[in-house]
């Protein structure tokens, strides 16, 4: 995940009152399954644990209060506490980590892998009795789940291949997918089904409110290679279109902005976008109203102000 | 040569020492035998930075979540010479009774993976750390679900913060469809995230009524003040506002011809209900409903309310005007 950011003073500090419970409880363990597990590269998990041998008890008793294993380390590349002073015991939950876990347990608990647990109820009771002060109040509304989600789920659970309607935008004729599902991806309540399909042959990412009538097949899912796609990533991107906003609008737009070079004014800034047709904008445009503008090409502005003109025709 | 300790190797050894002494031990111990400050100290560094980085080495400590206590105050609160500082290990723990079980920490690791990268994510990530630390074994992962939850307005940090220390906060809000942003001053009482937006319960202090705020809207920065609220407004206040804009959608029902097959008709009939020839749609905020409706252009046609419709027409006449070069080069002003 972020493994290559470097790390802040204070999450050192975190990790290292993390790491001596750790290995007390997990014996002897190699430095890359201890580096995964702390989200860290495996250089920085060995620097963290050589760190631990230096510190010391006020007074200047340098001899080694937490001292780990050197022989082991250097012939075996594993880490194994000999002694230690303090930090044998697992630290209490922040109330912002508590927080954060509790949302996301909102979130996830309607998912099929988390309900069968059952656990979900439990788990909320002691993550707010394991915060050292009373978690804050945060919410994530879970969607309600409907027949084609709850069709992709079950695929995915079963490890079949789904086929469906599927209808993109401005396209004039649905098309019939079949696909051996991968993930499902869930991006600021819009839900995207990423998977294996077997007409284009290829990963493809399909936005699940435009997948209609579908069938879960008996046919097993082939399983396939793909690490973190990004949502955005549709078929055949050709065309180059800039398009302006007020810098105000950009938490509104985070996803564009992360996809494009962005060129930032003081007032306004402008983007360009890697995007399929000229029609693809046109939609995003008359969202914000006239605040986001398409620059170019004039062939992409002429269907932004044709597409507005449709929808005001309705009302003459 | 004076030897250089790294800030985390002081942050340790000052919660090693902490931890160690059962009396506390008083602010001049400290900076005199602790390793980090001693160094600092013998090097010449003077009494009253060391002091400085003593306090701000507490307030860090503290924010990891590491229970430093100040024993025996004397009379005068800002004369701390005498005080002692402990961290008793019992408050440092996770409660012994807690446990999770292999399927537990399975969800939990889902859990905690559904933060974008941001603050939220670091704090889910550490959370995880510290139960895995606690050497349970983890059942298969849950594989398959990416949920995703992104935090991109600035103005989140802010109010969670407050939220969770019962601080009130200041900012300036725009109510759609009034031209003069507001200074508003309210107690935060709950953070939700409601079909993508994220909105803010709470409790205006001069109305003493409880209000629901888009963090889109708010303009500026959100400023935590001094004055604390009675943090028990916040009990259930997550509960009460996803219920309360649940309400709201349940009130305002939008009425739509929608033409069929279309990109329009797919996005909104998971939401919609048929009535005749018609969608009917239900809305928490007529601003935010009219900006998706403008973007489906012709392929919708507000029949009610009224005011929707006039929202979602000068949508579509402003596009049109930003989109219409009078002639090349001129300003267009929407």
């Amino acid at each position: 995940m972020s493994a290559q950011q470097p790390l802040l003073t204070m999450d050192r500090v975190s990790i290292v009152m993390t790491l001596v419970p750790y290995l007390i409880e997990k014996g002897p363990v190699a430095v890359a399954v201890a580096a995964a597990d702390f989200d860290v590269s495996a250089e920085t998990m060995r620097a963290m644990a050589e760190g631990l041998t230096v510190i010391g008890l006020p007074g200047g008793m340098d001899h080694e209060l937490f001292g780990i294993d050197w022989d082991l380390l250097d012939t075996h590349d594993e880490l194994a506490m000999l002694n230690t002073v303090a930090f044998e015991r697992t630290p209490r939950l922040t109330s912002r980590e508590a927080a954060a876990l509790l949302a996301g347990l909102q979130l996830a608990q309607s998912l099929p892998g988390v309900k069968n647990r059952g656990v979900v109820a439990g788990l909320m009771a002691k993550l707010a009795r394991g915060a050292g002060a009373t978690p804050g109040q945060l919410v994530l509304s879970a969607d309600p789940v409907d027949d084609v989600r709850v069709a992709v789920m079950d695929a995915l659970d079963r490890g079949v291949a789904i086929s469906f309607t599927y209808r993109r935008p401005d396209s004039t004729s649905p098309t019939t997918r079949t696909v051996d599902p991968v993930r499902v991806l869930i991006s600021d309540a819009e839900w995207y089904v990423r998977g294996w399909c077997h007409t284009r042959r290829a990963m493809r990412t399909f936005h699940l409110d435009r997948v209609s009538d579908p069938i879960v097949t008996d046919i097993p899912s082939a399983s396939h290679d793909d690490p973190d796609a990004p949502v955005f990533s549709g078929e055949g991107v050709d065309s180059l279109v800039r398009v302006s906003y007020p810098n105000h609008l950009v938490p509104l737009l985070g996803q564009y902005l992360d996809h494009g070079d962005v060129e930032a004014g003081p007032e306004r800034s402008s983007v360009a976008l890697r995007v399929a047709d000229d029609h693809s904008l046109k939609r995003l445009a008359a969202r914000r109203g006239g605040a986001v503008i398409i620059e170019e090409p004039e062939s992409a502005r002429r269907v932004a102000a044709d597409w507005a003109a449709a929808g005001l025709a309705q009302y003459e | 040569m004076p030897t250089k300790i790294p800030p985390e190797e002081r942050l340790l050894s000052l919660t090693v020492a902490l931890m160690a002494t059962r009396v506390g031990l008083t602010k001049e111990q400290i900076l005199s035998s602790v390793s980090g400050y001693r160094e600092k100290r013998e090097e010449g560094v003077k009494a009253t930075a060391l002091e400085k980085m003593f306090e701000r080495d507490k307030d860090e400590l503290r924010r990891l979540g590491v229970p430093i206590h100040t024993l025996g105050e004397t009379a005068d609160p800002d004369d701390l010479r005498e005080a002692r500082y402990l961290i008793p290990p019992t408050e440092y723990v996770l409660p012994p009774d807690i446990d999770f079980s292999p399927a537990e920490v399975a969800v939990l690791n889902l859990a905690g993976t559904v933060w974008s990268e941001s603050s939220m994510s670091t704090d889910a990530r550490s959370a995880l750390r510290k139960i895995r630390s606690l050497g349970i074994d983890v059942d298969e992962p849950i594989i398959g679900f990416a949920p995703r939850v992104s935090v991109r307005d600035p103005s989140f940090a802010a109010l969670q913060s407050a939220n969770e220390q019962a601080r009130v906060v200041r900012f300036t809000y725009v109510t759609p469809g009034d031209d003069t942003p507001r200074l508003r001053r309210v107690a935060p009482l709950a953070l939700i995230e409601f079909e993508g937006r994220w909105h803010v319960l709470a409790r205006d202090l001069a109305r003493d009524a409880d209000r629901t705020f888009l963090l889109s809207r708010i303009v500026g920065a959100v400023e935590v003040t001094a004055d604390t609220f009675d943090a028990a407004l916040r009990d259930g206040a997550g509960v009460r506002a996803e219920r309360g804009l649940q309400d709201v959608a349940r009130r305002n029902i939008a009425e739509l011809e929608v033409r069929e097959n279309s990109e329009a008709a797919l996005r909104l009939r998971r939401r919609a209900t048929r009535k005749g020839d018609t969608l009917r749609v239900p809305f928490v905020d007529a601003h935010v409903l009219a900006d998706e409706l403008a973007s489906y252009g012709p392929e919708v046609k507000v029949i009610a309310p009224d005011a929707l419709r006039a929202l979602v027409v000068s949508r579509l006449q402003l596009t049109l005007a930003a989109h219409t070069r009078p002639e090349p080069g001129a300003e267009v002003t929407a």
